[in-house]
This record gives C-alpha cells, sequence and structure tokens, in this order.
C-alpha cells in the first residue's frame, strides 16, 4: 500500500511550472464547491461509469439551512481529474481547491476491493492539503461479505449494480452538506479579519477570531512563495496587503458558501486595499472575484445544468459541441439579460457592462505577471462567455485575441485543446472564420514538429470540422449548384491540400484520393495551369495507392464524405445521343395519321396540348432497340499538359436496364476535343434514360452526372426503347462484270449492286438475306424507288415476291434468296436529228420522200425548238442586250434538255430497294427495319434504230418495215431479225434492214373507223396500236459474238406517219383486180403487149361493219421516174374504154361492188394503177345538211398497196 | 505604408489581394478571411442600430502584435480590408480613411468600365497603380 502511494505521488513530478488552464471554467464555478469523481478502472465499464456520473452530476447544488437559519443555496463542479497545481492555486483562488473526493469501483473479489481502497487512499494523499470529505462508492456482490482493508477511512457507499443505487443522489447531497460545514467554519474563520460585516455575524466571529486567528496571514499564489524571502513582513504596507488579500478570500469563500451579496462586498473592499499597495495580481483576482459574484447575483439559474432529457444515441455533430462540456454556454448567445429586479436587489453589483470592464481590468494585472497566465488564460475564456451571452461578440473577440499569445507552458495537447476551445467560443459568436482558423491550427498542433506523437486522424477529423468556416463543403454538387462566387478559393485550396496530406498520413488512401478529386474538380477555374498539372499528378500517385471510386466513404466518426467526380478531366462537351444506324432504325409498320384538320399548319393544337406538356425536355424523337447497340457521342478535351488515359468509359442509364460497354481513348496533351462514341446496350423496353457518363481516368473513377455538369444542353436524355427487332444482312455475290464501289462509311452498310447491261440484255442477280440477328423475321416486304415511273422501273427490275413469302419466316442465323431479274431497257429509236441542215443533204426519207419523214420529229419540234430558237439568237449577235449569264444557263439547260432524249449515251439508272423486315416482339409492337439495297444500272447502247419506213410487200397482209440499225458498240454485233435472218455489224456501223411485219389486223383498229369524228387522243391511241402491234411483232435479237452477250431490240414507241399507217394497217376495203378475168396477185409480174386492149376489173369488198356511203373509185394511171416523180398526165401513152372514176351510193358492210374498164396501152414501158377509194364517210346526210364541203371531214382514201403494176412491151 | 489590399464582394469572396510582400500572401490572406468575421459583425450592429449609414469606415477589425486590420464597407457591400504593420506607430486614423477613399475611388473606377461584370475579379492596370502607391505610402 506504501509502496503504491509512493509510485502515484511520483508519478506525475510537480512541476509549478507547468500549468492546466481549464477551458471549460465560467464565471459560476467561483461559487462552486469542487469534487473529484474518480472512476477505478477495471471492473467498473466506462459506461456503467458514465450513468453513476451522471446520476452525480444529478446532484449540482444542494439547499442548506445554515446557523442563521438562513437557506443558503450550495453549488458544486464535478470534475474527473484534477491537476495537483491547480489545486496549488487554492489560496488565490478558493473555487480552486478540491474539497471532495468521490471513487467510483466494482469488485469481485477481495483484492478488487483492496485495490479500489488503495486507489481512495492515495487520492486522498494526493489531495490531502486540500480534501474535507470523501466516499467510496462501491459495486460488487452483497452476499460476499468483503470488509474495506483496516486503513480505509473513508465512508463506503455498498451498491450491487449501477441500477438500484437509488440513494446516491440523497449520498451526494450528504456529502456536499458537509462540505459545505468545513467550508463555512472556514469562512467563519476569516470572517474576523473583515472590516465590513454583518453585524450579527460580527459579534459571533470577531469572538472566535480574536481567539484563533491573531495574526492575519499572508496568502500566496504559487509562484509568489520564493519571492517572500526577504520581504519586511511587517511593514505597513505588507500588512495591509495581507489584509487584502484576506478579504478577498473571505469573498470567495462567502461566494462559494451560497452569500454572493456578502461575497461582493469583500470584493469591493479588497478591491480599494489591493489597488492602494499596487498588489496588482491580487487585484486581479479580486476584481474578478467581483465579477463573478456579480454574474451570479445577476444572472441566476444560469448554473451549469444537467439536461434530464440526454438523447444518447444522437452523436453531438462534429465541430459544434464537445462531449461533456455542458454547462451556460450552451444558451443562445444574447440570451443573457438581468432582471430588473435582480438589479434593484442588488446595488453593489457590476451592470452587464461592468462585468465586462472589470474583466478587462483584471486580465491586464493578471498579464503584469508571466507566472499568473493561466489564470489570466482562464479569466480571458471566462469573460469572453459572458459578453457573448451578453450578446457583444466583439468584445468577446478582443477578450479571445490574444489568448494565444498569453505565454504559457503547454504541451501540444493543451495547445490543441486551448485552440478547440476558442473555436468553440467563435463558433458561439458566430466568428465561423475565426473557429475554421483555430481548428486547423489546432489540427496543425497534432502533427507538429513538436509534438511527440502526431496524430493524423485527430489531425485529419479537425481539419473536417474547418471546412464550415471556409465555406466548403464536401459535396461537389453543391458546390456547381450555386454559391461558386462564394468563398475564398485560395484558402479553400490551401485546406483541402492540408486535408489531403492528412488524410494521406492517416492511412486512408482513399480518403486522400477523394479529397484530391475534389480539390481539382471544384478548384479546377482557380488553379494556375501548373498547379493543375501538379495537382493531377499528385492524384495519379495517391490513385496509386487507393483507387478512388464514386461512393460515399463513411468514417469512423461517422462523417459521411460524399463522392466526388472529375467532369473537368476530361473536360466534355456535346453529350449527344445517336440515332440508330439508318438501315437499323425501327420504323412504324403503319404510320398514324394524326389528325391535324383540313389546314397544313395550324397555331390550335388539337387536344395536343396535355401531349406536349408531358413530353420531357430531353426527350428523343428517335428509339432504341432493345438488344441492339446504340451510340452517345461525347466531344473529350485533355486540359493537361500531358497524355491522358481514360478508360473504362461506360454510359450511365436508369429506369430500364442497360448493358454499357466500356470504351478507352488516349488524349494527347492539350488537345481537343476529340469525339468519343459511348454505347452500350438496352436490355428492356420501356423509356431509358442516360443521365451521364462514367470515366476511370488518373486512377479515379467518375460518374459524370449532366446535371451536374454546367454546359451540359440538358440534365438528362430519354429516349425511348422499342421491343427487339431482327437484323437482315443481304449479301450481293459478287459478279464478274459488276463494279463493286467501296463505301466511304462503313456504318452506313447499305449493300450495293453495280450492273452495266447493253440496252436490251436481261440478266438475274441473286441476292442472299441472312437473318443475323436474335429474332426470327416474319415480315419481309419489298419495294423500289426510282426517279423513274413505276412502269418504267417494272421494265428494268422486277422480281417475284411470292418466292420471297414462301422462304419466311427466317429464323435467326437463317438465309434466303431473292432473284432479281434486270432488264436493260431502252429507247432504241434515234430520235430525230435537232439539226436541219444536216437532213438537208442526206435523204431523211428512205423510199418515200418527206412525206414519210418519221412522224417523231413533228412531236418533238415543240421541244427542239426553243433550243434552236436559242441558238440563232446567239449566233445572229441580236440578241447582245441579253445578260449573258442568264442566256448562258439557258442554253446549258437545254443541252441538259436534249442530252435527255439521246438514247445512244450511255444511261444510269439508280434504283433503291427497300426491304422492309419485321419480327419477334418488335413486330407485335408495330415496328420494322427497312434495309435499303441500292441498285445502279448502267446501260449501255447496244443497237439503235437511226430512221425507218415502211414498204408495201409482195403479199397484202404484210409490209416491210425498214430499219437503219446502227450498232453502237464498238466491237462487232449480230443482228438476228425476221426468221433467220442474220446481219453482222461492225462497231459502230450502220446498216439497213427490212423486216416483213404483218399488217396491222382490222380488230385492232376497229375504233378508226366506229366514229369518224376521232379527237386527238382518239386518233393517237390508235396510232399507237399500230406502233405497239409493229413492236410485237418485230423481234430483233442481237448477239455480241465476242462477248456472247444478247439482247433483244425492241421497237416500242415507233412513230408512223399517216402515209406509212396506211401500210401499217390492214385496209378495210379488200381489193380483187382482175385482169382479164384473172386475178393478179399482188406483186406479181403483170405484163401486157402494148395497143393490146386489158380488161381491168375491181372488186371491192368492205370488211368494215358498216356501210359506206358515196364511195368514188377511182383508177389512175401513172408511170413513175427514177427521180420519184409522178407522171398521171398519161393521155398519150393510153386510153381507157369505160369510166376510170366511178361513184357508189352506198356500199353495204360486208358488201362488194365491182367496177370494171378496159385499156389499151399505146407504148410500151411501166405502167402503174392507182386503185383508191374514197369515201366522206357515214355521215353523207350531215354533207348535205351541212352545206359546206369544206366542213365536212376530210373524206378517207384507201389506196391498193401496192399499185399495180403493169409492164407494157411492144407487141 | 499598407502592406496587404484586399477587396472583397458581397458575397464574401476576395475579388483582389495585394500584398508587399508576396511570399507570405497566403498568411494574409487568412488575416483578411478571419477578419471577415468582424466585419460581418460590425455590419449586423450597424443594421441593429440604425446608426448613420453613410459611414463606410469600419475602423480598426483586428490587432496582433505584428499587423492592425482596418476595415471599410461600401453601400454595396464590397469589403475594403487594408492591413498596416503595427510597427507603424505615426500612422494616424485619418491617414488610413484617406486609403479607403482612394481606393473607393480607384473601384468606383473600375466599376464604371463597361467591360467589367460586377462580380468578377478585378483584372486593372489602373487599379493595381492605385493599390501599389497606397502600399507604398505616396498618397
Amino acid at each position: 500500500m506504501r509502496s503504491s502511494v509512493s509510485v502515484i505521488l511520483s508519478s506525475p513530478a510537480p512541476d509549478t511550472r507547468m500549468s492546466h488552464p481549464d477551458y471549460d471554467q465560467i464565471a459560476q464555478d467561483h461559487a462552486s464547491i469542487l469534487i473529484l469523481v474518480h472512476h477505478q478502472e477495471g471492473l467498473l465499464k466506462p459506461k456503467s461509469f458514465t450513468k453513476i456520473w451522471d446520476k452525480i452530476r444529478r446532484v449540482n447544488h444542494t439547499k442548506v439551512t445554515d446557523s442563521a437559519n438562513v437557506t443558503r443555496q450550495v453549488y458544486v463542479r464535478y470534475v474527473k481529474e484534477y491537476p495537483v497545481e491547480s489545486n496549488d492555486w487554492g489560496d488565490f483562488q478558493t473555487h480552486r481547491r478540491l474539497l471532495g473526493l468521490i471513487t467510483v469501483g466494482q469488485y469481485e473479489t477481495q483484492t478488487d476491493l483492496n485495490e479500489i481502497c488503495r486507489v481512495h487512499e492515495s487520492l486522498k494523499v494526493r489531495y490531502t492539503s486540500t480534501l474535507y470529505d470523501s466516499r467510496c462508492i462501491l459495486f460488487g456482490n452483497e452476499n460476499e461479505q468483503l470488509k474495506t482493508p483496516s486503513n480505509f477511512k473513508s465512508l463506503p457507499l455498498w451498491y450491487t449494480d449501477t441500477e438500484t443505487c437509488l440513494d446516491l443522489e440523497a449520498q451526494v447531497s450528504e456529502l456536499l452538506n458537509s462540505l459545505f460545514w468545513v467550508l463555512e467554519s472556514k469562512r467563519q474563520l476569516f470572517s474576523g479579519v473583515s472590516p465590513i460585516m454583518s453585524r450579527m455575524q460580527r459579534s459571533r466571529s470577531q469572538e472566535r477570531s480574536r481567539e484563533k486567528l491573531d495574526r492575519v496571514p499572508l496568502l500566496l499564489a504559487p509562484f509568489e512563495r520564493k519571492d517572500i524571502v526577504g520581504l519586511d513582513l511587517e511593514s505597513r504596507t505588507n500588512k495591509k496587503k495581507c489584509m487584502g488579500r484576506v478579504i478577498k478570500h473571505l469573498g470567495d469563500l462567502s461566494l462559494q458558501g451560497g452569500v454572493p451579496h456578502e461575497a461582493l462586498q469583500h470584493y469591493i473592499s479588497a478591491v480599494d486595499t489591493l489597488r492602494s499597495v499596487n498588489d496588482w495580481l491580487w487585484l486581479g483576482g479580486a476584481a474578478e472575484g467581483l465579477c463573478a459574484a456579480s454574474v451570479v447575483v445577476l444572472y441566476p439559474g444560469r448554473w451549469r445544468t444537467f439536461p434530464i432529457q440526454r438523447n444518447a444515441s444522437l452523436p453531438p455533430s462534429p465541430g459544434k459541441r464537445r462531449p461533456g462540456s455542458i454547462g451556460p454556454s450552451s444558451l443562445p448567445p444574447g440570451s443573457l439579460t438581468p432582471a430588473p429586479a435582480v438589479m434593484e436587489d442588488a446595488p453593489k453589483a457590476l451592470s452587464p457592462e461592468g462585468i465586462l470592464r472589470r474583466y478587462q481590468e483584471a486580465i491586464q494585472n493578471y498579464a503584469k505577471y508571466q507566472s499568473a497566465g493561466m489564470i489570466e488564460t482562464e479569466a480571458c475564456f471566462k469573460a469572453a462567455q459572458i459578453a457573448i451571452q451578453q450578446g457583444c461578440p466583439l468584445q468577446a473577440a478582443s477578450f479571445l485575441k490574444n489568448v494565444v499569445l498569453i505565454n504559457l507552458t503547454l504541451t501540444e495537447q493543451e495547445k490543441i485543446q486551448r485552440f478547440l476551445s476558442l473555436s468553440e467560443l467563435y463558433t458561439q459568436m458566430g466568428f465561423h472564420r475565426k473557429a475554421s482558423l483555430c481548428r486547423r491550427l489546432a489540427a496543425t498542433r497534432h502533427v507538429s514538429d513538436q509534438n511527440r506523437q502526431p496524430d493524423w486522424t485527430q489531425c485529419y477529423n479537425l481539419m473536417l470540422q474547418a471546412l464550415d468556416g471556409h465555406r466548403l463543403s464536401l459535396d461537389p454538387t453543391e458546390r456547381a449548384g450555386g454559391g461558386f462566387a462564394e468563398g475564398w478559393p485560395a484558402l479553400q485550396i490551401h485546406l483541402l491540400q492540408q486535408l489531403v496530406v492528412a488524410a494521406r498520413r492517416m492511412g486512408h488512401s482513399a480518403l486522400a484520393t477523394r479529397h484530391m478529386t475534389f480539390l481539382l474538380q471544384t478548384m479546377w477555374h482557380h488553379l494556375s495551369s501548373t498547379e493543375q498539372r501538379d495537382l493531377a499528378k499528385q492524384l495519379q500517385k495517391l490513385a496509386s495507392e487507393c483507387e478512388g471510386a464514386p461512393v460515399p466513404l463513411v468514417l469512423d466518426t461517422r462523417a459521411v464524405i460524399p463522392p466526388a467526380n472529375l467532369t473537368n478531366i476530361p473536360s466534355a462537351r456535346n453529350f449527344r445521343l445517336q440515332d440508330l444506324p439508318l438501315h437499323l432504325r425501327p420504323q412504324k409498320l403503319q404510320k398514324i395519321k394524326e389528325d391535324i384538320g383540313p389546314f397544313l399548319y395550324t397555331p390550335i393544337s388539337f387536344g395536343s396540348l396535355d401531349r406536349k406538356s408531358t413530353r420531357s425536355q430531353g426527350k428523343m424523337d428517335y428509339v432504341w432497340v432493345e438488344g441492339d447497340v446504340c451510340e452517345v457521342l461525347l466531344d473529350l478535351s485533355n486540359p493537361l499538359p500531358f497524355e491522358l488515359k481514360v478508360s473504362n468509359m461506360r454510359l450511365l442509364a436508369s429506369d430500364v436496364v442497360f448493358e454499357s460497354i466500356p470504351s478507352s481513348i488516349v488524349l494527347p496533351p492539350d488537345s481537343g476535343p476529340h469525339t468519343v462514341t459511348l454505347s452500350g446496350v438496352p436490355k428492356e423496353v420501356g423509356e431509358l434514360e442516360i443521365q451521364g457518363y462514367s470515366t476511370h481516368t488518373l486512377g479515379v473513377k467518375s460518374n459524370c452526372q449532366l446535371k451536374h455538369m454546367p454546359r451540359m444542353p440538358q440534365p438528362s436524355f430519354t429516349v425511348e426503347v422499342v421491343p427487339a427487332l431482327p437484323r437482315m444482312e443481304v449479301a450481293t455475290p459478287a459478279p464478274k462484270n459488276s463494279l463493286q464501289v467501296p463505301q466511304m462509311d462503313t456504318s452506313i452498310s447499305v449493300t450495293s449492286i453495280s450492273k452495266s447491261l447493253y440496252a436490251g440484255e436481261s440478266t438475274e442477280c441473286q441476292l442472299t438475306i441472312l437473318n443475323s440477328g436474335s429474332q426470327p423475321i416474319g415480315l419481309l416486304e419489298i419495294s423500289a424507288q426510282c426517279v423513274l415511273d413505276p412502269s418504267q422501273l417494272r421494265q428494268v427490275l422486277q422480281w417475284s415476291a411470292d418466292n420471297i413469302q414462301a422462304q419466311l419466316p427466317l429464323p435467326p442465323g437463317g438465309s434466303a434468296s431473292l432473284t432479281l431479274y434486270l432488264h436493260g431497257y431502252a429507247e432504241f429509236l434515234a430520235p430525230p436529228r435537232n439539226d436541219m441542215n444536216d437532213t438537208g443533204s442526206q435523204p431523211s426519207s428512205l423510199l418515200s420522200g418527206p412525206s414519210s419523214l418519221p412522224s417523231r420529229f413533228g412531236s418533238l419540234t415543240s421541244t427542239s425548238q426553243p433550243s434552236r430558237h436559242h441558238h440563232n439568237e446567239l449566233s445572229s449577235g441580236s440578241f447582245r442586250s441579253q445578260i449573258s449569264s442568264r442566256s448562258g444557263s439557258s442554253v446549258g439547260s437545254s443541252r441538259l434538255h436534249s442530252k435527255l432524249y439521246d438514247p445512244s449515251a450511255p444511261k444510269v439508272v439508280d434504283c433503291q430497294l427497300k426491304l422492309k423486315y419485321s419480327g419477334g416482339p418488335g413486330l407485335e409492337a408495330g415496328y420494322c427495319r427497312i434495309t435499303s439495297l441500292s441498285l445502279c444500272l448502267e446501260i449501255l447502247p447496244s443497237v439503235l434504230v437511226t430512221s425507218w419506213d415502211v414498204l408495201p410487200a409482195e403479199t397484202s397482209s404484210q409490209f416491210y418495215l425498214v430499219l437503219d440499225v446502227s450498232n453502237k458498240t464498238q466491237g462487232e454485233l449480230e443482228l438476228h431479225y425476221a426468221d433467220g435472218k442474220v446481219m453482222l455489224f461492225e462497231g459502230s456501223e450502220e446498216c439497213r434492214i427490212a423486216v416483213p411485219v404483218e399488217r396491222c389486223p382490222l380488230s385492232k383498229l376497229s375504233k378508226l373507223y366506229q366514229n369518224a369524228e376521232l379527237s386527238d387522243t382518239e386518233r393517237a391511241e390508235i396510232d399507237q396500236v399500230c406502233s405497239d402491234h409493229v413492236a410485237s411483232l418485230v423481234d430483233l435479237k442481237w448477239v455480241l459474238p465476242v462477248s456472247g452477250r444478247s439482247g433483244k431490240a425492241s421497237l416500242r414507241g415507233l412513230s408512223l406517219t399517216q402515209d406509212m399507217l396506211d401500210i401499217v394497217r390492214m385496209s378495210p376495203l379488200q381489193w380483187e383486180v382482175l385482169l382479164n378475168k384473172e386475178v393478179a396477185k399482188p406483186l406479181s409480174e403483170l405484163t401486157c403487149v402494148a395497143g393490146q386492149y386489158l380488161q381491168l376489173g375491181v372488186t371491192v369488198q368492205n370488211y368494215l361493219e358498216w356501210p359506206l356511203h358515196n364511195v368514188a373509185l377511182a383508177l389512175k394511171f401513172f408511170q413513175e421516174y427514177q427521180s420519184g416523180i409522178r407522171n398521171y398526165r398519161l393521155d398519150s401513152h393510153l386510153a381507157v374504154a369505160g369510166a376510170p372514176n366511178v361513184l357508189l351510193a352506198q356500199l353495204d358492210d360486208q358488201g362488194s361492188a365491182y367496177h370494171e374498164c378496159n385499156v389499151v396501152f399505146f407504148m410500151p414501158g411501166l405502167y402503174k394503177i392507182d386503185i383508191q377509194c374514197s369515201s366522206n364517210g357515214r355521215s353523207a346526210n350531215s354533207v348535205s345538211s351541212g352545206g359546206v364541203v369544206g366542213d365536212s371531214p376530210p373524206a378517207h382514201t384507201w389506196k391498193l398497196i401496192p399499185p399495180l403494176e403493169i409492164t407494157v412491151t411492144d407487141p | 505604408m499598407a502592406v496587404c489590399i484586399a477587396v472583397i464582394g458581397k458575397e464574401n469572396s476576395p475579388k483582389y489581394v495585394s500584398c508587399l510582400h508576396s511570399e507570405n500572401e497566403l498568411q494574409f490572406h487568412y488575416k483578411v478571411h478571419t477578419a471577415l468575421d468582424v466585419v460581418e459583425e460590425k455590419l449586423s450592429l450597424a443594421g441593429k442600430s440604425n446608426c448613420d449609414v453613410r459611414e463606410l469606415y469600419l475602423g480598426l477589425l483586428h490587432s496582433t502584435e505584428e499587423h492592425k486590420i482596418f476595415g471599410y464597407v461600401t453601400n454595396t457591400k464590397i469589403k475594403f480590408i487594408v492591413i498596416v504593420e503595427a510597427a507603424n506607430t505615426t500612422l494616424r486614423d485619418n491617414e488610413v480613411r484617406t486609403m479607403f477613399r482612394r481606393l473607393h475611388a480607384a473601384y468606383t473606377d473600375v466599376v464604371c468600365n463597361p467591360f467589367y461584370i460586377p462580380g468578377d475579379h478585378i483584372v486593372s492596370k489602373k487599379f493595381e497603380g492605385v493599390v501599389r502607391s497606397i502600399m507604398c505610402g505616396n498618397s
């Protein structure tokens, strides 16, 4: 036992220079009795002790009735530990004396009990100079009758457990009571020396003082003891000093004893006495005592109170209040105003302003003594607290401003404590910046060079608390939202850097990375470029230790560090969603027609107002497809002067399951913007919201939310995801003669077929359709789009839709084939030449002269004439006044125009084959896809019919179609025409061929004769019928012997003049010519001898379905010369017996007429007979009634074709 | 005369800070920053007491062993902070007031510039010149 006592006594070396300021002290503590509650660690758990401690503290005062029957309030202050050095100041200020001791301990065995008792006794020894009474609270099993050791001389309080100690409060009150009485006796002892006494007290105490206190002792502060040597104790000054100090001491005791009014008097007296002897330290003490007494008097009920309702589960928020410091300081500042009644009650008490003034004075006096630093510091804190409560923060600040400069020998820990207390007070007075500064300084103290036990965790936690005062929130989103202009960037950067260091040294790399990320993110615009680079490098280094991730970090202190995301590195712009590639874009199968009313545009929206309002801002007007890769483009720039690796870039999406496909990019130093494609696959149907993207750069993972990024057009993008659709690929075989043009952009992988065909050639193209998706293709529709009209397109391109439908549905991975039939459809008829001069130089007509000039010319003159007109005007020079540019353009256009009609030039047909397909859930939802196939067909000229004419054939049922055919190819060409007739052309050679063709039967031409008055369109129709008839019968096949390619030339669109038509058409009148009663066959050789008469009989049969009226039958003899001139004046060459002209009144339908005459040729030669019939139609009556011949429709004339030829020989 | 001059915006963020000796600029930043507490307190007091609003000079905000910090607030709540060395005992209150008046005039000129957006950092050669001359003491 003895040894242990000595250990305790020796362990803390008493160092008078060392002082331990108690920053929690308040002015009211001057009036409290100090009791130490010692927690005997070991079996008693801290939690249990806290319970006991709270119970004890609930007894914060007790009411005592003194000898004069006056009830006094005695207050108490409990401490858990108390330095002996502070106890030494007990003479200077009595409230520093430790008067009571309570030891709390738990035992199980005798040994435990002995140990508790030993510690209790040793503590008693330690504070023996001041201790009045003590208690020992013991928890243990009641059944075991254990006894305290013999040397234990305190009062033990036995309890079984912490819950059942019901009389504990009473016991503590009892202790308090006993302490009071000791104190009171002391007070009585000193009161004798005091000149001011209440009369009643004086009478009693004077007696006692006289007997006990003969001499006034000189009370000393601890540091004064060594200075006392050599002082003249008997001097008058010293005596006065002694007296003053004792009066002050008496004031202290009175204050503690619950008689503050008396204390006030003592203090006032002491101040006067001490001032006269220049005892500054004690004068200060007296002034402070006066203040304390005034505070007690003015503000009753402001004592340290123990909050009964205390929610222990609520942790005190960091930086606001430290646990355990409960006191009046927790009151809101400025709430302290004394009641007027109290002011009147205590006329001697200082006014609120006076208290602060007196404190100022006391502090100034203390400051004169270097060794009184602790007292000064505490006084400053006490004064500041009062000032705060009085609502004078500026005053409080003036008290606190020099606290740091007070010379105190403090350990680092105590310095930290000082800063924290300061910070606490500054916070209370609303000086958050100052409070933060103090916290930061406290934090740096934790790790200063002097500190032998650096504690980075504490440092970090304090740094964290300092953020508030710098208007720094660790949530970057708050900063981005607003308050950008707030705060002090330079200091914030500094603080954050310190925070990073602290976090790193603390060993929490994740935190360091987080804070560095935050620093770079939020302070980016305030950093210089070198700082940006350095910090980025540092971040990279930090992140190599622990990767940053966008999750909140929870510290041991339960503080949550929100995630920080780097959105500036790399800086992003132009976040934009991409529609699917054209061929994968889903289309609505059936377009819903919107009811837009009768107007194309209307400012009134019919019922669409609601729909528009619900449509969110970032909604895309296209859709994405479930299971298909979709893309988002982003422009990234690297603001750092080194290469930046950004990996694992993904899209952040919500609402719909979305699989992001990570991508990486390396950005060169100081460069950008680089466009990056982020892609992903939606896995569900619904509204997909794209919120941003995530990056992994500099070792930090960031979730860059668009809503937190300035310069982004929208906080999020929404796009609708439609059900899965199949994917189809179309493969074309690579034919030998097709040229595959490489596509510039592979993303628009539109298959293209390009083929070149000679005009009239046909070929097939086999397409393979492959289902490359995961859904079956259940629907496939093919359509073609082209500049050509559909009928023309059908000539060029054909396919079998039934064949395709039969191959459906196409399972995933399956393939189908589609055959395209291509035909080199072209015009084979040359247009008439534009240049009239040229036509003059060569025979335009083959046989029948200008009259049989292709009538096609006539149809084209309207288009060709304007161009000629221009030419003329330009060449004539009379057109100078016109603006040249305009004329130039018009010339250009006319050239273009004429080019279109040039069939000899290669023609290119560009065609889009659209394959509309769908299947699976997408089909049910009404979506499909369209794949386009571009088809480029070049049609090269093969043969060209430059001009044509018709000739009557030998038989009346046929005629010859004479064609000038030109070979437009470069090589040899065989032309098969008619039956087995072949002609071989050299390259670019032109040849003339005659093709026998059946004449157009009357059955096709019935319309012509049905009504005499034919409109233009009907006439054109009939012409068309003839033309088609010819075209269908003439079968021109060409073969290129070299390549073996072949084709057919069509004469479609052949235009025939009226003369030609007469030949082409089957005549409605059938002729039968009898020569000397013998039937003369057409084109047969007819001979007769000159001078001999020839009987010429003509039978005309009407094959029409109606009778003809006024039919004039005429026989005309003529001779034809080589020049083509006909000579009808043959009076000298022949003579006709009988009428060469007869008029038949009516020729019935299917009826026939016979006319006969005789003819005698005088001279030999070739004679021709033109036999013709003319009728003025059926409307003979109309002619007569009309009266005017010119008005009647022109009579049609039918001729015998070919004309009858008779060779007359010499007899 | 002055060792540090600062212009603080309405929202208490720095618009301009200049120090005579740039080596310990951060320290001055902290000083100015903490002085804002006092400025705010004084302003709130002035608001309550409804005293003479024309008085823009706040007087001594804070004094340490090394420095004295003076404050001045314009009607638009722009704060000017001037730090002078505590050793300079010859400096009178009137001179400090003069400094602030010159600073205010210079600031007014800056704001009058149509290209200056109020709230931005002050980047002006002319203003810089005035601040330099105040710091050097040739007023």
